[in-house]
């Protein structure tokens, strides 16, 4: 098979391949930024969500100061609202940038527009994944996040308003929507792929069963995210926060080649619901491990998701910017020494 | 005319709906037929959200279905408010809720809100990105029972525990009671911080706070 570069293994991991491999991948396709850092490479939060230099070295850092095995850009939740109109805050060294305004006031009014991926801050995402690409790429593989639909629909209508129109108003008004959002989702990967980049992130943290139902989820979330997946034709890993257990019978018909789960989510119990039909990653806790706990406890927490058939190495949810680099390290090296032959 | 019975049932089945033009409209009937609607509401309303309440517990009502009940609950009051006495004979205990700063996800706050206000509680909602020293200034002021703060971030976790020293600083942590909650926030973090208890979700906050104004009450006597 040639020679196994951390690229080629991410790939056969993200897509349920990990036997095929040498071990398994590390990497994290979700918000990888930490404090330590932004500090190692001189591109704080949180300028480096603006500035194309800055957030170039700041996803690089992924690699170069913590050893996770490919890249991924953006950093934040806020493109796709903030090209739709959206008052942003943009946070501080460790905060993430949030939406503050929401811009439709009625399903009717969602319009999303011909040139939106030309506007925000789509197209420095996508022409940094190029210079990643372009210095990295042979080596270790590029992963375009995109917000989800569903979190989508939250920022721009106002969560509380759109999980009412779920049951006020016709599910199909509801679906169609986040049909049309997803369209957008697609355009945004469609020119990620060509700018070099090989694996998707969808992260949709709101579309989470501590808010919907399982019945929502398989009757409005599955068709939509078959859609992605239908159209965009790469490696696509589904993150959604806290407890999805009650989805995971339905996680297979969405087509998605990965599921990242949260903390809340036993990956053995994961495992024993889908079984080969599509790959989990994540599994090691962000805040009992990561932030709060010690190398040591990292290694732990990785090796108990190794031993419970976990897919790719990778946090249960975005990396919280104070997060010690040596814990953040100890769940490379944990990867680095699981040799399957 | 309904009767009492007919009424009070409509309101409840209109709440645990999710229907506020029936709610509303019962709420009318109540009005119309002199039903006490101080009553309705905390008594009947609140009975409403309990079924809304183990319905969410669970897991045959999610956060769209509790939040249509609410919202219907809220038509009901709106009808009803004009007409309920204020001469209640216990004060009702004040909690203050919140998000912490740094923190902009308050759909679990807003929960908790709606389901203490419907238990009888005096919620004062200090909103989302609130800045730490007006939890201390607001619990003086208003000379709270229970002071409530939600973070949905692990990044902002940390501002609970700073408003725990504050409290501490001023003097008055021994006169109120510190609930915290929020997704990545686990009971045993929780009372490492000092905090007194960690609600599992929205209605259990009910309970723990009832319990929490009793214990507060007792220990410290009137403010």
């Amino acid at each position: 098979m040639g020679e196994m570069t951390p690229r080629k293994r991410a790939l056969l991991c993200v897509t349920g391949n990990k036997r095929k491999a040498d071990r398994i991948s590390c990497l994290d396709t979700l918000t990888t930024c930490t404090v330590d850092q932004m500090n190692a490479v001189k591109a704080p939060f949180p300028e480096a969500n603006r500035d194309p230099e800055l957030a170039f070295r700041l996803a690089a850092a992924a690699w170069e100061v913590v050893g996770l095995e490919g890249f991924k850009m953006p950093f934040d939740l806020c493109v796709e609202a903030e090209a739709l109109g959206c008052k942003i805050n943009w946070g501080r060294i460790d905060r993430h940038p949030s939406v503050e305004s929401h811009v439709f006031a009625d399903l009717k009014d969602l319009k999303i527009p011909e040139d939106i991926l030309d506007r925000g801050r789509f197209r420095m995402k996508h022409d940094v994944e190029l210079r990643l690409m372009k210095e990295y790429g042979d080596y270790l593989p590029v992963a375009n996040q995109v917000t989800g639909p569903f979190t989508i629909a939250g920022h721009i209508f106002g969560i509380e308003k759109f999980c009412i129109w779920t049951k006020k108003r016709p599910l199909e008004e509801v679906k169609e929507a986040l049909m049309t959002i997803s369209e957008m989702n697609i355009a945004d990967c469609k020119r990620a792929l060509r700018s070099g980049a090989e694996i998707i992130c969808i992260a949709d943290p709101s579309a989470t069963s501590d808010i919907l139902s399982p019945a929502f989820f398989r009757d409005v979330m599955v068709p939509v995210y078959k859609n992605m997946s239908r159209k965009i034709g790469a490696p696509i890993i589904l993150h959604i926060c806290g407890n999805t257990s009650a989805y995971l019978p339905y996680m297979p018909d969405t087509g998605f080649d990965a599921l990242s789960v949260d903390a809340q989510v036993d990956i053995g119990f994961a495992k024993a619901i889908v079984g080969n039909k599509i790959a989990i990653v994540g599994g090691v806790p962000t805040i009992t491990a990561l932030l709060f706990g010690t190398p040591q406890k990292v290694r732990e927490a990785a090796i108990d998701a190794i031993k419970k058939g976990v897919d790719v190495l990778m946090p249960s949810c975005g990396i919280p910017p104070r997060t010690p680099l040596e814990n953040f390290k100890a769940l490379v090296e944990v990867a680095r020494c699981m040799v399957y032959q | 005319m309904a009767t009492k019975e007919e009424i009070v049932n409509g309101f409840i089945k209109a709440i645990v709906d999710g229907d506020e033009a029936a709610s509303a409209k019962w709420a009318k009937e109540g009005v119309a037929a002199n039903l006490d609607a101080y009553e309705l509401v905390t008594k009947h309303g609140g009975d409403a959200m309990s079924i809304v309440n183990s319905k969410y517990e669970r897991k045959e009502f999610f956060v769209p279905e509790v939040l249509c009940s609410a919202n219907a609950l809220n038509a009901g009051v709106d009808v009803l408010a004009p007409h309920m006495k204020s001469d209640k004979t216990s004060e009702p205990a004040t909690v203050i809720l919140g998000v912490v700063e740094g923190d902009i996800h308050d759909i679990g706050k807003n929960l908790v809100k709606i389901m203490l206000s419907a238990a009888g509680f005096k919620v004062v909602d200090l909103g989302k990105d609130v800045p730490l020293a007006q939890f201390i200034e607001k619990t003086k002021e208003l000379k709270a029972d229970v002071i409530g703060m939600s973070a949905l971030m692990s990044t902002t976790m940390p501002s609970m525990k700073k408003v725990i020293g504050m409290l501490q600083d001023a003097g008055i942590r021994n006169k109120v009671k510190v609930i915290v909650g929020g997704g990545p926030v686990t009971k045993e973090w929780a009372l490492s911080i000092g905090a007194d208890d960690r609600p599992h979700d929205a209605s259990a906050a009910v309970g723990v706070t009832k319990d929490l104004v009793a214990k507060v009450r007792a220990e410290r006597g009137a403010w």
